[in-house]
């Protein structure tokens, strides 16, 4: 289903361009951001696997719209990302959809995406790799989990996507179904970095609400995702064909103040496991994590942000006393859990230009990827810190 | 010792509110005469600004135009007809621009173009502070 739509979508693109010179420059939309930074995180195989400095956080993204008729327009991002281990370097389409307005009258708007769109369940997720948009230069890693980028960020698929003003506030309702091509480096990234088999995301399913109550600055949200992933072996290959399901279970808050803003996502996730570690292996699993994140704007070119982020992978082992001994011995305790700290300042040097500085102090190493079987080579202390600087511009 | 850091934290995070002053300006929502519509609630009015409404009931596609975030008239603007902060709304837009999910408003540069925009543009809509209303212009009004 994914293939026919993103190949329609890809049609449709093509044929708004070639309408595009009769068209009222308005209905034409162009957009990007350029960014580039600097990061290192010496203790861990975040940024990369020696610890030094690197350049390797470089973000570049150009964005187009066009309205084809009242009720039908396409929109589709290109993409460059550098973020060493964090995701894979190159180009990619975050998103290329068809847009069908279905209701849109002064108290209903519902509309329908058909294609490639991104993730618009979770609080920053459709825009978490647009440095302007996103607060910190890294997301808490509990919900916006790096390695998990490519996957996590946008589906082919269908989205659904509805608003509702009502005597008491506005109601959001967002359901999608699709699912998201899983390469090989995707999976090392994920999983481990030994598999050398075919890993494919079966789909994913999420709904999401959210409540803005009438004369509040408030803003309550849930989300739920359901995923199935399959792992075929390679003729040579550590490990075993497998299957996979994720589900999610989220709440999200926010509340906006004129001079400072907090906002959080709670999450419990439930992993099960069948094959892959050996031909008869069945885990159930549910990890658990809650993030807060807070901004106050010091002057009106000056934010500092605070954050504290908290992960367990297994909710009946907080601390990862069992890692050690179902491992024998190899995969430490620390692997468990990831506790993050985190500030942030965010300078405005010019209209459309902006700087970020940030530093994190993690204590675990839960949340560094691969997921699945760890990097135990490079993760070797259970407390690491990153710094990072980014410079950012957009249009 | 650390009483007086943190005195000086709260004096440091106390600037903004101590400095703030609120702008003598009262911002009227002017539309093009063929806007079938002649008041609207606040949430209509946040669903037009917020790029999510993009017609009026008649069909005529609505054009939204907003003066620079940081001028005083487009602060009270949000603040006291859309009941939000400035930084809400821009990021909103920010949301649709870059998640493909809408379009955002078109921006001008003063108050004078944003009047001669409204009134020769049908469908359109924007804020302003009136002294004489032109024949082609309409103030929408907003329920309490």
């Amino acid at each position: 289903m994914r293939c026919r739509l993103f190949k329609l979508s890809h049609s449709l693109l093509f044929a708004g361009l070639m309408l595009s010179h009769a068209a009222n420059a308005e209905d034409w939309q162009w957009h990007g951001f350029i960014s580039q930074g600097l990061m290192q995180s010496e203790r861990s195989n975040f940024v990369n696997d020696t610890g030094k400095l690197s350049t390797e956080l470089t973000e570049v993204g150009i964005n187009t719209s066009y309205q084809l008729a009242s009720d039908w327009r396409f929109a589709g991002q290109l993409m460059y990302l550098d973020g060493g281990n964090r995701y894979k370097d190159g180009w990619r389409v975050d998103y290329l959809f068809l847009n069908r307005t279905l209701v849109n009258d002064l108290d209903w708007q519902l509309d329908l995406y058909l294609g490639r769109f991104k993730n618009v369940h979770w609080l920053y997720s459709s825009t978490r790799d647009v440095p302007v948009t996103r607060p910190m230069i890294v997301l808490p890693q509990t919900v916006y989990f790096d390695a998990f980028r490519d996957i996590a960020v946008g589906s082919d698929g269908a989205l659904l996507k509805s608003t509702n003003n009502t005597r008491f506030g506005e109601i959001e309702v967002n359901w999608s179904y699709g699912s998201t091509p899983v390469t090989k480096e995707m999976a090392q990234r994920v999983v481990a970095t030994s598999v050398q088999g075919a890993t494919e995301q079966d789909f994913v399913h999420q709904f999401s609400v959210y409540f803005r109550p009438q004369a509040s600055q408030s803003q309550w949200g849930i989300s739920l995702l359901d995923s199935d992933f399959n792992y075929k072996k390679a003729a040579v290959d550590y490990w075993f064909d497998g299957d996979f399901t994720v589900q999610r279970v989220m709440a999200n808050w926010r509340y906006s103040a004129q001079w400072w803003e907090l906002s959080s996502e709670i999450m419990q996730e439930r992993v099960v496991v069948h094959g892959f570690y050996a031909p008869v292996f069945d885990r159930t699993v549910f990890a658990q994590g809650v993030f807060v994140l807070g901004s106050i704007e010091l002057t009106p070119d000056t934010k500092l942000y605070l954050s504290h982020d908290y992960y367990v992978g297994n909710k009946d082992d907080r601390r990862g006393s069992l890692l050690p001994i179902q491992s024998g011995g190899m995969i430490k305790s620390y692997f468990g859990f990831q506790n993050d700290t985190g500030i942030g300042l965010s300078q405005n040097l010019a209209e459309k230009l902006q700087i970020k500085l940030e530093y994190h102090y993690s204590d675990g190493t839960g949340r560094l990827g691969p997921n699945v079987v760890p990097d135990l080579a490079v993760n070797q202390s259970r407390y690491h810190d990153l710094w990072a600087v980014q410079l950012l511009y957009w249009f | 010792m650390a009483k007086r850091r943190l005195i000086a934290l709260c004096a440091f995070v106390m600037i903004p509110w101590v400095l703030a002053e609120p702008p003598n300006v009262q911002p009227e929502v002017i539309a093009h005469s063929s806007v079938p519509v002649k008041q609207l609630t606040p949430a209509q009015l946040r669903s037009i600004f917020m790029m999510r409404q993009v017609k009026w009931p008649d069909g005529l596609p609505i054009r939204v135009y907003v003066l620079p975030s940081n001028t005083s008239i487009h602060m009270v603007f949000v603040e006291q007809k859309l009941q939000l902060f400035p930084y809400q709304l821009d990021r909103v837009w920010q949301k649709l621009t870059y998640s493909g999910t809408g379009t955002p408003p078109i921006e001008v540069a003063d108050l004078a173009t944003m009047i001669e925009l409204v009134q020769s543009t049908p469908g359109a809509i924007g804020y302003a502070e009136m002294k004489e209303l032109p024949s082609a212009l309409q103030i929408i009004q907003i329920k309490p």
